[in-house]
C-alpha cells in the first residue's frame, strides 16, 4: 500500500491523508478545496498557484516544506507563470507531487469559489469632524524682498493667519516636497493637516477631496472601508481572508506559532501588512487618476481595530504574554504610528490610528463596538454580543458597562463541524425542519430560493455558521435532539440514522442534492461543538449579569460579521443568551468596523474611545467560582435551569409542540 | 433493611442518573447494613461511573451530564470515605495534579482528580496556573509516582515538555500523564509523557480504566483471602 501523508489546505481548513505521489491539485479536489484549474492539469493556465508553507506547526504536529514535494524546484513550465510578486513558496498545484506532510495556502486569486465576506458597511449618522483636513493657500510669489522668510515659515504663518492653526509642525519627508509643490502649483497649494498639529502632505494647486480608510482585522476576515472624509460616505469596501490563517486558525495557535518559530512573529506581521496593502491597492481602484503614480497615497488617514492578538502581531509586539494568564498586553492606550514606519502604502506621512485595548483579550475591536453602540448613553440594559472566532460581550447602560471575552471556538464559523465550511457559494445558510415529517428545507448561498423550489442541480457543498445555528435550533424544535443535545432515535424517518461507527446523525441533504456526492449530515459531535460554543457565550452573559446585579435584559444586540447573519429566533431557541422578547433581539452588523469608521470620521470619537476603554469594567469569567456550574447548565438547550418565558410564548404561537417542555 | 445488592444498585444508578440524593441515601444505607466502604465505592459508585464513561463514548452523555454525575458521586463518596479500611493493592497511590502555568481552565483536571479520589489515591492538587517548577518540587517533596499536567490552550501547553524533562531527569520512574484539548497522542510521545487524554471526558475515561484495573486487583485480593 502506498504511504499516506497529512495535507492541510488553508484558508479553507480542509485536511486529510493523501497517498504518496498524488499531485497537490488532486489532493485539493479529493478534499473538496476550491482551486482554479482551467486547463485541467496541463500546467498551461497557471491558475492553480499555491504557497507551500515552511516550518513546523505545533498545533497540527506537522512539518511542511518544499522538501516534501517533487520536483523540488519549480520546473520551466511552472516558472512561466510564477512571478516575483507572487512571493516565496509559490508552485503550481498540478505540477507538484506529494512526498511528505504539507501545509498549503491557496491564495485569493487561485480560489474557484469566492468567499462571501459578510462585512458590509451600513449608513452611520455621525457629525463630520475628521482628524485630517485639507487647507488650500494662495501665495504671492516671493521676490528678493522676501528673502528673509523661508517657504516653511511662509506656509506656517499663512495657515495661522487664514485658518487659525497655531504651532503647526511639518512632517520632515513632507517638508522636502514643499518647494517643488509650491512652484508646480503656481504658488497655490493644498496642505493636509493631522489633528491641527502636523502637516502631512503638500499638493500643488487646489485639492478638496480627502480620503480615509477604516480597517477591521478579524482573526478570519479583514475588511477596509474607503471613506470620503468630506462627505463621510463609504466609496468602496474591500475584504479578504486574513492571510495569517495558514499559521493558525484561532488566535491561540497563532500566538503559539510566534512562540515556537524563531521568525514566526515577523512572518505573520509581514503577511498581514502585505494583506492590508492588497486591500488598499484594490480599494483605491475607484479613485485612481493618472496624476498619482501611487494611488494608495491619496489616503491620508487610517483607523484600525482588531482583537488583542491581531493587534500585537500587526504592530510586531511579541504576543506571548497575552497568550497566557494573566494575559497582559504590551500597551492598552491608542497609538498613532506613521504609515511609513509600518510599511503601509498610503500617504507615507499619514498616521495609522490604532484604537485602544480594553483588557486582556478584549481588544480594540470591542472598543469599536463600544463606541458604535454607545451603551454608555442609554437607559436600557443592553447586552452586545460580538460573535466571531472569539466571542466578546458588553453589558450595561449609562451607569456602568462590563466587558468580557469567551472562547467560543470555531464552531460558529463552520470549522470543526463535519460538513462545516465558510460562507461561500454552495454553503447551506438557512434551514427549516417540519416538526411532523422531520423533512428539511434549506437555502444555499448563491441560489435565490429554498432548495425545494429549485429546478435542477442544487449543488450544496457544506454548512456555514449561520446554517449550523439554524439546523441545530430546528432539530431541537422538531424533537430530533432533546434538551441535553442527545439524538432521539426511532422517529420513523430515514433522515435520522447511525453512521458507520454507530454515532447518530441527521441527513440535511441527500448526496444527489450536493456537488460533493455525499450526504450532508449534522452529527452528534457537531451538536456537541455547538453546545460548547453557545454555552460559553451564555455563561459570559450570565456571570456579567450576576456581577452587575441585573436579572433582565432590555435588549440583545448581535454584532460581528457572522452575528449579522444569525437567525434571531434560532439563536434564542438555542439559548445563546438569556431570554428576551424576540423583537428585542437586534442585528447590528459589523459594529467593530462601524466604530473604526466613526473614529475616522470624527476625531472626538477617538477621545471617547480612549476614555471609555478605561471606564469599562473587565470581568474575568473563567476564574469565577461558579463558572463550572454555570457553564455546565448553559450547555443544555436552551438551558438546564433558567426560564425562557419569551421563547416559550413564541413557540406556542407557532404551534410548536416543543413549547410545552420549555420552562416559562 | 435493604439488601447489599439493592444498595449497590442504588449507588450505581444514582451516579448514572446524576441523582445526588439517591447517592447519599445509598451511602447511608450501606453504612447502616455494615457494608465495607471500599466495596460500596468500587462496586456501586465506580460501577456507575464506568457506565457513565460508556454513555459518553456513545455520545449519549456530554460534559454537563458528566459533571452532574461527578457531583452525585462525590455526594456518596463524602459519606463513605470515613468508613473505608486501608487497602493494600500493591500501589502506593500518590499523584500530583494541576493545570500548567498561564492556564486557568480546570474542569478536565477536576474530573481526573475525582477518579483518583475515588480510587483512594492521595491527591496533591496544585490547582490552576501552576508555575512549572512547582510540579517538579511537589513531586520530589511527596515522592508521588504519578504527575498529571493539564492545559486547555496551545500557548500554555508548550510549557509541558519542560516539566516532563525536569521530572524525568531526576526520576525516570515517575509516570507522567498530560491532557487537555490541544494535546495529542503524538505530542505525548514526542515529549516522553507516559499517558495522554485529549479532553476532560477522555481523561475521565483513562482514569476510569485505571480505577477499573484497581477494582479488579481488589477483587483478586479479596478472592485470595477467601480462597
Amino acid at each position: 500500500m502506498a504511504n499516506k501523508f497529512k495535507v492541510i489546505f488553508q484558508p479553507a481548513g480542509r485536511r486529510g491523508e493523501v497517498e504518496e505521489g498524488k499531485t497537490i491539485l488532486e489532493a485539493a479536489q479529493m478534499l473538496g478545496v476550491d482551486l482554479e484549474a482551467l486547463c485541467g492539469n496541463k500546467k498551461v493556465c497557471g491558475k492553480c498557484k499555491v504557497r507551500i508553507e515552511e516550518g513546523y506547526f505545533e498545533k497540527d504536529n506537522l512539518e511542511s516544506g518544499m522538501k516534501h514535494i517533487t520536483p523540488l524546484a519549480p520546473t520551466e513550465d511552472e516558472l512561466k507563470h510564477i512571478k516575483p510578486e507572487d512571493g516565496p513558496g509559490i508552485r503550481l498545484a498540478c505540477a507538484c507531487e506529494i512526498h511528505g506532510d504539507l501545509k498549503i495556502f491557496v491564495p485569493e486569486r487561485s480560489r474557484a469559489g469566492k468567499q462571501v465576506v459578510r462585512k458590509a458597511a451600513k449608513e452611520l449618522s455621525i457629525a463630520l469632524d475628521p482628524a485630517v483636513k485639507k487647507y488650500t493657500l494662495k501665495f504671492t510669489p516671493p521676490t528678493l524682498h522676501d528673502m528673509t522668510t523661508g517657504d516653511y515659515e511662509r506656509v506656517i504663518k499663512a495657515l495661522e493667519e487664514q485658518y487659525g492653526l497655531k504651532g503647526l509642525q511639518f512632517d520632515y519627508m513632507t517638508l522636502k516636497r514643499l518647494q517643488p509643490a509650491l512652484r508646480e502649483g503656481g504658488w497655490m497649494a493644498t496642505f493636509t493637516v493631522w489633528m491641527d498639529k502636523e502637516i502631512i502632505k503638500v499638493e500643488p494647486g487646489s485639492v478638496d477631496v480627502c480620503y480615509g480608510l477604516a480597517v477591521d482585522i478579524g482573526t478570519t476576515t479583514c475588511v477596509g472601508y474607503l471613506c470620503d472624509l468630506s462627505t463621510g460616505k463609504v466609496i468602496n469596501t474591500e475584504s479578504m481572508m486574513n492571510p495569517q490563517v495558514p499559521y493558525g486558525e484561532d488566535v491561540m495557535s497563532r500566538i503559539t506559532y510566534a512562540m515556537t518559530n524563531p521568525e514566526g512573529l515577523e512572518t505573520m506581521q509581514k503577511a498581514i501588512i502585505a494583506g492590508l496593502n492588497e486591500i488598499i491597492e484594490k480599494v483605491v481602484a475607484e479613485i485612481q487618476n493618472e496624476k498619482c503614480p501611487k494611488p494608495g497615497c491619496t489616503i491620508d488617514d487610517l483607523t484600525i481595530v482588531f482583537n488583542t492578538a491581531m493587534h500585537h502581531i500587526f504592530l510586531g509586539f511579541d504576543p506571548e504574554y497575552i497568550g497566557k494568564s494573566p494575559f497582559i498586553p504590551a500597551v492598552q492606550q491608542s497609538l498613532n504610528i506613521k504609515a511609513r514606519d509600518l510599511g503601509i502604502k498610503i500617504n507615507p506621512a499619514a498616521y495609522i490610528h490604532v484604537l485602544p485595548i480594553e483588557a486582556g483579550f478584549v481588544g480594540a475591536d470591542n472598543v469599536g463596538v463600544l463606541i458604535a453602540q454607545e451603551q454608555y448613553y442609554q437607559d436600557d440594559m443592553v447586552l452586545v454580543i460580538d460573535v466571531g472566532t472569539n466571542g466578546e460581550l458588553l453589558l450595561g447602560n449609562k451607569n456602568r458597562v462590563c466587558s468580557t471575552s469567551c472562547a467560543t471556538g470555531p464552531a460558529f464559523e463552520g470549522a470543526q463541524i463535519k460538513f462545516g465550511m465558510r460562507a461561500a457559494p454552495g454553503a447551506i445558510e438557512k434551514v427549516k425542519i417540519d416538526p411532523e415529517t422531520k423533512e428539511p428545507q434549506y437555502k444555499v448561498i448563491g441560489k435565490a430560493d429554498w432548495h425545494t423550489h429549485i429546478d435542477g442541480k442544487i449543488n450544496a457543498k457544506g454548512i456555514c455558521g449561520s446554517g449550523i445555528i439554524d439546523v441545530i435550533a430546528e432539530m431541537y424544535k422538531a424533537g430530533i435532539i432533546d434538551k441535553t443535545g442527545k439524538f432521539v432515535m426511532n422517529l420513523g424517518t430515514n433522515r435520522v440514522r447511525q453512521d458507520i461507527d454507530g454515532k447518530p446523525e441527521y441527513v440535511l441533504a441527500w448526496a444527489e442534492e450536493t456537488s460533493i456526492n455525499t450526504d450532508i449530515t449534522v452529527t452528534q459531535a457537531d451538536v456537541r461543538a455547538l453546545q460548547l460554543a453557545k454555552g460559553a457565550l451564555y455563561t459570559g452573559a450570565k456571570l456579567m449579569m450576576k456581577k452587575m446585579g441585573v436579572t433582565n435584559l432590555d435588549r440583545v444586540e448581535l454584532a460581528g460579521a457572522f452575528g449579522s447573519h444569525i437567525d434571531r429566533e434560532a439563536s434564542l431557541a438555542l439559548g445563546m443568551f438569556p431570554d428576551v422578547p424576540i423583537e428585542k433581539v437586534v442585528v447590528v452588523g459589523n459594529a467593530a468596523g462601524d466604530g473604526a469608521r466613526m473614529a475616522l470620521l470624527n476625531k472626538n470619537k477617538r477621545t471617547e474611545a480612549e476614555e471609555r476603554a478605561r471606564w469599562v469594567e473587565f470581568v474575568e469569567i473563567a476564574t469565577d467560582p461558579s463558572f463550572e456550574k454555570e457553564f455546565m447548565q448553559a450547555m443544555h438547550i436552551p438551558h438546564m435551569k433558567d426560564k425562557f418565558p419569551n421563547l416559550k410564548k413564541n413557540l406556542e404561537e407557532q404551534g410548536a409542540p416543543i413549547a410545552s417542555s420549555i420552562k416559562g | 433493611m435493604p439488601t447489599k445488592e439493592e444498595v449497590l444498585e442504588k449507588l450505581k444508578n444514582g451516579v448514572i442518573q446524576y441523582d445526588e440524593d439517591a447517592c447519599k441515601e445509598g451511602a447511608n444505607e450501606a453504612i447502616a447494613i455494615g457494608m465495607d466502604g471500599n466495596e460500596a465505592i468500587f462496586e456501586g459508585l465506580v460501577a456507575g461511573m464506568e457506565e457513565v464513561g460508556r454513555l459518553f463514548e456513545a455520545q449519549e452523555y456530554f460534559v454537563p451530564e458528566i459533571l452532574m454525575c461527578a457531583d452525585a458521586l462525590y455526594a456518596g463518596l463524602d459519606i463513605l470515605k470515613p468508613h473505608c479500611k486501608q487497602m493494600d493493592l500493591g500501589v502506593k497511590g500518590a499523584v500530583v495534579i494541576g493545570t500548567v502555568e498561564g492556564d486557568v481552565h480546570d474542569i478536565g483536571k477536576n474530573l481526573v482528580k475525582m477518579m483518583f479520589d475515588v480510587a483512594g489515591f492521595t491527591v496533591y492538587d496544585l490547582g490552576r496556573d501552576v508555575p512549572l517548577d512547582q510540579f517538579v518540587e511537589e513531586q520530589l517533596r511527596t515522592d508521588s509516582e504519578l504527575v498529571c499536567l493539564s492545559a486547555m490552550m496551545t500557548t500554555s501547553m508548550i510549557g509541558m515538555p519542560k516539566v516532563i524533562e525536569k521530572i524525568k531527569a531526576r526520576n525516570p520512574n515517575v509516570m507522567i500523564m498530560i491532557g487537555g484539548a490541544p494535546t495529542s497522542k503524538e505530542l505525548a510521545d514526542k515529549w516522553g509523557a507516559d499517558g495522554y487524554a485529549e479532553d476532560a471526558s477522555n481523561a475521565l475515561k483513562e482514569a476510569i480504566k485505571m480505577v477499573s484495573f484497581l477494582k479488579n486487583l481488589r477483587a483478586e485480593k479479596e478472592a485470595e483471602k477467601k480462597g
